[in-house]
């Protein structure tokens, strides 16, 4: 059984020697889509570093209610220092506060006559930064919950441009990706199905006679289905190929002043999930096209 | 082996076949009869499922045909062994790659099938040629190819579409012999022929003679009037 699904799968393979140019050309559109979609990605993922790289960060400013006592003030300050990716914490005291005002004020300002009755709350400023790979939807949303539900909180203000500006581009880019990935997949399952359906025209004599000695439609369709699908796998290969030696020769055309971009390759991840993608394609159109 | 009752069948408007009746026990031998056109391709093609059964109703090795889904086709083709009359073999392909094919759909190890193939070559006289291009045969040697085809896989039943309509005297004669070397074994044969040599190669085998789609004649018997002189 297996012996005969690899003889099968030769037989798929030996047609390529029969159309040579289609199958070639085919190899070349595929390899092409592959390296276009690729190219895609590679922006996509870029973008994305840098703009994460940077955007990871937000600052809160926390305002406790005035009946907080100083000791669980004191306490939060100390617990909020523990919390994950804290950058920077820095607490005011009424009297601190009162002093960075009057210090922001210059010497127009003198307020130590409020120092007895000093009507500024406790407050702190706080800054995290998410590195990109922590960074889950609406992390900067969960920090806001977590630091207004600590007890006698009464305010927390938050710098929210830049993390909204990377959730922004999440939605634009998950926008544009599906339709041009749609399309790519139609380029490919066209191309691909179309030289099948040549494989199953010129041997349309062999497939009536198989069938006609008893041969099951899997049988006839193995070898086919075998021949789309090398042609995904070696054509999503040689695009992933020139995507890469593009890269290569592309990573430091940005990495200059001032903008100091390295364009980076795609994750392992999405480069095998681009030639699994073209591969099912491909044998999906194959599969169609025998049916 | 073969049970066949009140099949008809027609192509658009034409009948092709009309009422055909007649059973075929196992280790039987019957030849179709009958002029070009009479219906013999047709009915041929209908008991191996190349046609689909209509009207009326048939039985081929266990497969009823009147109910046969298109996957249960090649089971039943897997029983039967067929020589078409336009051969069908892939000319591009030796003769040992025309013959070996209708082992392999079937799944057999490469060393058992080798040895099958060899040995129906042999008997075909094609030894020589085992590995030469069918496209550089002969009529007759194709035909030949043809034949160790439908008999390499040992079926229970052959149906031959005039499997000696290209061939000479002494050929036709040694094929008859194979033919009837499986018949002694106890293989059916339905074998379409106009050729009175062939027919007389087999004296006790049955004849249904077709005439413009009706069955004119069963076992010697007359069915219905001809309207022909026995060609
Ligand atoms: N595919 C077809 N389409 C239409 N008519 C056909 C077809 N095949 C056969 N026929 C008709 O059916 C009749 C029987 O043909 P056939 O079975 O080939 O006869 P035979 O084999 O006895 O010479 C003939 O009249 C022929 O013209
Ligand atoms: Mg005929």
């Amino acid at each position: 059984m297996i012996g005969q699904l690899f003889r099968l799968s030769g037989r798929g393979l030996a047609d390529f020697k029969i159309h040579p140019w289609a199958h070639l050309l085919t190899l070349v559109a595929v390899a092409m889509v592959t390296l276009l979609a690729g190219f895609i990605l590679l922006s996509l993922h870029n973008i994305n570093i840098h703009l994460l790289k940077s955007r990871g960060e937000v600052q809160f400013q926390i305002y406790w209610r005035s009946d907080a006592s100083p000791e669980l003030i004191q306490t939060q300050w100390e617990k909020i220092g523990t919390m994950e990716y804290l950058q920077e914490i820095k607490g005011f005291t009424p009297q601190d506060a009162l002093v960075e005002l009057a210090e922001t004020l210059g010497k127009t300002g003198d307020f130590s006559w409020l120092k007895e009755q000093n009507p500024l709350p406790y407050s702190a400023l706080t800054s995290f930064a998410v590195p990109p790979e922590a960074q889950q939807e609406g992390w900067a949303a969960d920090l806001l919950t977590k630091l207004k539900a600590m007890d006698g909180v009464a305010e927390v203000h938050y710098t929210p441009l830049q993390a909204d500006l990377a959730k922004g581009w999440r939605v634009i880019s998950r926008a544009i990706i599906w339709p041009i990935i749609g399309f790519l997949g139609m380029v490919v399952a066209l191309v691909v199905g179309n030289t099948i359906r040549l494989s199953l025209l010129t041997r349309q004599d062999e497939i009536e006679i198989l069938s006609l000695v008893g041969a099951r439609p899997w049988y006839v369709r193995w070898p086919l289905l075998t021949g789309g699908m090398v042609q995904g796998l070696l054509g999503s290969a040689a695009g992933v190929g020139l995507l890469k030696l593009a890269q290569n020769a592309l990573a430091d055309s940005l990495n200059i002043a001032p903008l100091f971009i390295e364009i980076r390759f795609l994750p392992m991840e999405q480069v095998l999930a681009l030639c699994g993608a073209v591969t099912l394609v491909s044998a999906i159109s194959s599969w169609v096209a025998v049916r | 082996m073969v049970e066949v009752q009140h099949l008809s069948y027609n192509f658009g408007s034409q009948w092709a076949l009309k009422d055909i009746n007649f059973s075929l026990g196992k280790g039987e031998f019957l030849f179709l009869t009958g002029h070009s056109g009479a219906g013999k391709t047709t009915l041929l093609r209908l008991l191996y499922g190349a046609l689909p059964l209509t009207k009326g109703r048939a039985t081929v090795a266990g497969f009823e045909l009147h109910r046969l889904k298109r996957r249960h086709v090649p089971g039943l083709r897997r029983r039967v062994g067929v020589v078409f009359q336009d051969f069908k073999i892939l000319p591009r392909r030796s003769v040992f790659e025309n013959v070996a094919m209708a082992l392999e759909v079937r799944g057999m190890a490469r060393s058992p099938l080798e040895r099958r193939v060899r040995a129906i070559i042999r008997a075909m006289g094609l030894e020589t040629k085992s590995y030469t291009l069918c496209e550089r045969l002969s009529g007759g040697e194709q035909q030949r190819v043809a034949i160790a085809r439908s008999m390499v896989t040992n079926p229970e039943l052959i149906l031959a579409d005039e499997p000696t309509g290209n061939l000479d005297f002494d050929l036709t004669m040694h094929l008859m012999d194979i033919f009837k070397q499986f018949h002694t074994y106890g293989t059916s044969i339905i074998m379409a022929t106009h050729s009175r040599e062939v027919l007389e190669a087999v004296p006790d085998a049955r004849i249904l003679h077709l005439e413009q789609g009706r069955v004119v004649e069963l076992d010697g018997e007359t069915i219905m009037e001809s309207e022909e002189e026995f060609a």
